[in-house]
């Protein structure tokens, strides 16, 4: 991207200047919290009550083996993991037999298909839950992974289809023809050629759908209660209540459960920011 | 663009084919989405004291519009409504910033758009402690001779919503931002180089130039924003304040949450989530609309 | 650059999968108590009879904030009940006191859930009864265990106990000694008992003393719910009188029912509580005396204790709450059982869960209790002589002395989470006036009559 150099003088400096508060400004800004938790992490009780904001006096490990052994946040990790990893795998599956079809075959219905995929992506779960947590009690699937991973698939669908759908209809139509033409079936051009190409647009699918999963709060809440089977988020939302007269434990628990994620955004930047942006620039 | 036809194959596996690859996706849909649409409806028609009562027909809707707390909720998501241009106007200042590549450019924007990857019940539990009494809020505001304005930000009726809508902002900015900032260096830099050249100065060329060519993204966001207001709330309010002080920072989501599985009242649940349905496609419709007027 | 992103986020990922392998279920907290050996064949004892079925009971616990030291005596407790009856799992889960009554009925919606429930008694413990969610404990601890239990009238109904008590409370103001000293302000002698205008009084000298005169924490709610159970229930003569206000025979407008929130709302203006009142949780504000940053603050036995601990004993005082009212039971105590355990209707063992129960009222487990918390157990076989220090021994002869009613047990939970709480946050966060408080109690009445048909039918026909 060309760009041209602005040539040194009072003026531009000043500009500069002025540009820079306010990306400053809001960068510190968003940093703060983050900061404050990494900081208040490593303190003791007594050292945050003297000391809330600055740096710890004495770098204490208290606070990790405590959300360990007392919270219980290794196990809620795991459960993380388990539910987002196979939610992230069914649904992209899924979603990707879905998408094939849906852009690059013919059948009635298909743009009808594709839209009621656009309108599905905006409903709130919020609306699901009621009627979602009768089915699971009928089902007997309440308080288990399945049935947590069957909603989450769910959800992530209308999403992932859309995403996969835009990609594969940017694919140049000969690469089809050519398939077609050496005898490849349909679900061998899919395996073969399509899903290879769509590396870029699989790797963002499943970075942000498992930020979603992975941060996502009410229906852990609700299908997941037991405390061996609890995710994360439903874990440290209710830190605050345990350990109310622990806070720098409840900080603590805070960084843990979304230090994942911010460590796989520091190592892959460019995936979220695409993810994020999908759809929305054409 | 159609595909040649799979020509080895016989004709009704080829028409039958397409629903084959569809068949697993649609599954979920249908237990996921539409079974429990066509479900909650129902169900905001029943008694459900025990599950599966008798019809009341209006008689949730008429207990839910009688509820002052219901009538809070709405409100409240009203307000938080109103975070959504604050938001739009920080990110597109931000992203344009960035766009000019100050130096450390790379470095803001990856601290800026950080507190979108947080997860809502991070975000809420810091906050509460930083907007607390003695929280970093407070105390910026004594070191700088403001104290009289301290005050519980998250304890007081009257700044709870404001101040979950700080958090709301926090989070959602950086998304603007990387939305914005993609839009812009997809743009054609010829014209900000002409207006330029045409002598408008940093305040014209981007009023005048920049910002009509974002229109677009700029109304996909705040649609976004807007029915995030309204339906993905919940983790703020579950995490920071359970609705309180005193109810005075319900939301639609939580009063569902609350009717649903605290008291036992899942028809008035049901009802409230009917509403928000019905709110939620007259802004999907808006979406709609408005991309399709673009797109002509 | 983009290879080494993903080798990052793969290394990234097969590390946590690392940590994540690390993880155990573990049972409850550290520091439980070591199992015993099982005896074995060679050790002279007949060989083991065949085994049993495996038996897991879940327990769903919460009693540490009324009783700190309660999580790691029931650890314990398992461990001895495990080793004695090696084909029983036991399995225990802390509850968050914010979701004990909600996490509860999520479960008894979906009938399935522990074993063994926590609930506050009386009124929450009643609805679960209604709701056919639970099995009376009286069906399965022998009539002649069960009579030594105190406080069973809490939890009875229909001729029958639903919930066993393991623990009394009671609720007090904590005071410092050295405070009042220098405020000039003379504490109630043994016997006595404030009067509200001797406690605004007092709240005046402290604060003209340069202290903050009590410490109170509602951003939960809780610290409020306190001042309606021990204030509120002396404008009344009976629990039934606040039965009728439930049911919708009176209203909570009267100022019998919530004419004290004047009374909260004058210390509220006078400047009498601490500045972060609507940031603090209620348990929060149990340490603000023993810190040193206020005169006075709620106390419980387990807080009462906790503090005699972290200060100077001799500078720690309790005082009974405040008279202002004159209702009958204006004069009652304020203790109870608080908690009270119950066994679920979908557990799929019932007789050991109330075996297990039983057990926690074996000679042993009490004095352990007494031990671990420092809270009087709920068991006539208690010797009181085991309490030696004279505030604790003063703070349980108040417990178990005379009338206890905890008012806060005889109104549906839906009317404490959407009355009680948010009254009280309106008053201590400034958000309204006493009227508006009063209003708040009667919509949540009107509502939660309105919502709950069957559940009012069974509120009407209870005599208390």
């Amino acid at each position: 991207m060309n760009f041209r150099k602005t040539p040194f003088s009072p003026g531009k400096i000043f500009a500069t200047l002025l540009k820079l508060i306010p990306l400053v400004g809001f960068s510190i800004i968003a940093a703060y919290p983050v900061y404050y938790m990494v900081v208040t992490s490593f303190k003791t009780r007594i050292d945050w009550l003297n000391n809330q904001f600055g740096l710890p006096s004495k770098i204490s490990f208290d606070n990790f083996i405590a959300a360990a052994s007392q919270g219980r946040m290794l196990i809620w990790f795991r459960n993380s993991m388990i539910v987002t990893i196979l939610s992230i795998v069914i649904s992209t599956l899924f979603a990707a037999l879905a998408a094939f079809a849906v852009a690059r075959m013919r059948f009635r219905g298909r743009q009808f298909y594709l839209n009621m995929m656009i309108s599905l992506m905006v409903i709130p779960p919020a609306v699901l839950i009621v009627p979602l947590f009768g089915i699971m009690v009928t089902a007997n699937l309440i308080n288990t992974f399945q049935g947590l991973i069957f909603i989450y698939v769910g959800l992530l669908l209308p999403f992932s289809i859309y995403l996969l759908v835009s990609f594969f209809r940017g694919l140049p139509v000969e690469l089809f023809d050519a398939a077609a033409i050496d005898g490849c079936s349909s679900f061998g051009t899919l395996t073969r050629i399509v899903i290879p190409l769509s590396a870029p647009a699989l790797v963002t699918l499943v970075v942000v759908n498992t930020l979603w999963v992975w941060n996502e709060l009410l229906i852990a809440l609700i299908f997941l209660q037991s405390d061996e089977l609890k995710t994360l988020m439903p874990g440290i939302s209710l830190f605050k209540g345990r350990f109310n007269n622990n806070e720098p434990l409840v900080l603590t628990g805070a960084f843990l459960a979304s230090l994942p994620m911010i460590l796989l955004y520091l190592a892959g930047q460019r995936f979220f920011v695409q993810g994020m942006v999908a759809g929305a620039v054409k | 663009m159609a595909v040649k036809p799979f020509t080895r194959q016989p004709k009704l596996f080829r028409t039958l084919e397409p629903y084959l690859y569809l068949a697993p996706a649609t599954l979920f849909l249908i237990v996921v989405f539409f079974y429990p649409i066509v479900q909650v409806i129902r169900l905001s028609f029943m008694q459900m004291e025990a599950v599966g009562g008798p019809i009341v027909s209006l008689g949730n809707y008429q207990l839910v519009f009688e509820d002052p707390v219901f009538w809070r909720g709405v409100k409240n998501n009203g307000e938080l409504l109103l975070t959504v241009p604050i938001m739009t106007v920080l990110g597109l200042i931000l992203a344009i910033l960035l766009f000019e590549r100050v130096v450390g450019w790379k470095i803001y924007r990856t601290m800026i758009f950080m507190p979108s990857i947080l997860a809502v019940p991070t975000v809420g539990l810091a906050f509460v402690y930083l907007l607390g009494m003695n929280g970093i809020l407070n105390t910026l505001l004594r070191g700088i001779g403001l104290g009289a304005i301290t005050r519980e930000w998250i304890g007081n009726a009257t700044w709870v919503i404001p101040a979950i809508g700080l958090v709301i902002i926090y989070r959602e900015v950086g998304f603007g931002v990387i939305l914005f900032l993609a839009r812009l260096m997809s743009l054609d830099q010829e014209i900000l180089e002409a207006a330029e050249i045409d002598g408008a100065n940093w305040w014209q060329k981007h009023t005048y130039v920049t910002i009509p060519q974002l229109g677009a993204v700029i109304e996909f966001f705040v649609i976004v924003e807007f029915i995030t207001m309204l339906s993905w709330v919940f983790g703020y309010v579950y995490t920071m304040t359970s609705g309180g002080p005193s109810f005075a920072s319900t939301v639609m989501e939580f009063y569902i949450w609350k009717h649903a599985f605290a008291f036992r009242t899942p028809g008035m649940a049901a009802a409230v989530a009917v509403i928000l349905l019905i709110i939620t496609t007259v802004f999907i419709f808006l979406q709609l609309r408005i991309r399709h007027q673009r797109l002509d | 650059m983009k290879t080494t992103a993903l080798r990052l986020m793969t290394l990234l990922l097969v590390l946590t999968f690392l940590v994540s392998a690390c993880a155990k279920a573990t049972n409850v907290t550290p520091g439980a108590f070591p199992v015993e050996a099982k005896p074995t064949a060679t050790q002279g004892m007949p060989t083991a009879a065949p085994p049993e079925e495996k038996i897991e009971l879940t327990v769903w616990y919460w009693g540490d904030p009324d009783a700190p030291g309660a999580d790691k005596w029931l650890a314990e407790t398992a461990d001895k009940y495990m080793a004695m009856k090696p084909n029983l799992k036991i399995t225990i889960v802390t509850q968050d006191g914010s979701t004990l009554f909600s996490a509860l009925q999520t479960a008894a919606s979906s009938n399935s859930g522990p074993d063994i429930a926590s609930q506050w008694a009386t009124g929450p413990v009643l609805s679960f009864v209604w709701s056919n969610a639970l099995v009376p404990v009286s069906d399965f601890v022998p009539a002649d265990e069960l009579k030594h239990w105190l406080n069973l009238n809490e939890n009875t109904y229909n001729g029958k106990v639903w919930g066993a008590s393991l623990y009394i409370v009671g609720v007090y103001f904590i005071y410092n000694k050295d405070m009042f000293q220098t405020a000039g302000v003379t504490p109630p002698g043994p016997n006595e008992r404030w009067s509200w205008d001797q406690f605004m009084a007092a709240c005046e000298k402290l604060k003209a003393s340069g202290v903050v005169p009590f410490a109170l924490g509602d951003s939960d709610g809780y610290g409020g719910a306190w001042f309606f159970s021990t204030l509120g229930m002396q404008g009344l003569d009976s629990t039934d009188e606040l039965r009728q206000a439930v049911i919708g025979k009176a209203s909570f407008k009267d100022a019998k029912y919530t004419g004290f929130y004047k009374l909260l709302d004058d210390m509220v203006k006078k400047g009498y509580l601490n500045s972060d009142v609507m940031s603090i949780q209620h348990a929060q504000a149990f340490v603000r005396v023993s810190q040193g940053t206020a005169a006075m603050q709620w106390g419980i036995d387990g807080v009462i204790k906790q503090t005699l601990k972290d200060m100077d004993p001799a500078k720690v005082g309790v005082m009974r709450v405040p008279k202002w009212g004159t209702g009958k039971m204006a004069d009652y105590g304020d203790a109870t059982q608080s908690t009270s355990y119950l066994i679920t209707k979908w557990s799929k063992h019932p007789q050991e869960a109330a075996d297990f129960i039983a057990f926690w009222h074996s000679q042993e487990r009490l004095n352990a209790w007494y031990a671990a918390t420092g809270v009087v157990p709920a068991d006539d076989r208690f010797d009181i002589n085991l309490v030696t220090d004279p505030v604790m021994k003063q703070v349980i002869t108040w417990n178990i002395t005379g009338t206890q009613v905890w008012l806060e047990n005889w109104i549906p939970g839906q009317v404490d989470g959407d009355g009680d709480l948010p009254a009280g946050q309106l008053i201590f966060s400034q958000g309204g006036t006493p009227d508006a408080a009063a209003d708040i109690w009667e919509r949540a009445a009107d509502s939660w009559r309105k919502q709950n048909p069957k559940e009012l039918e069974n509120w009407t026909n209870w005599q208390q």
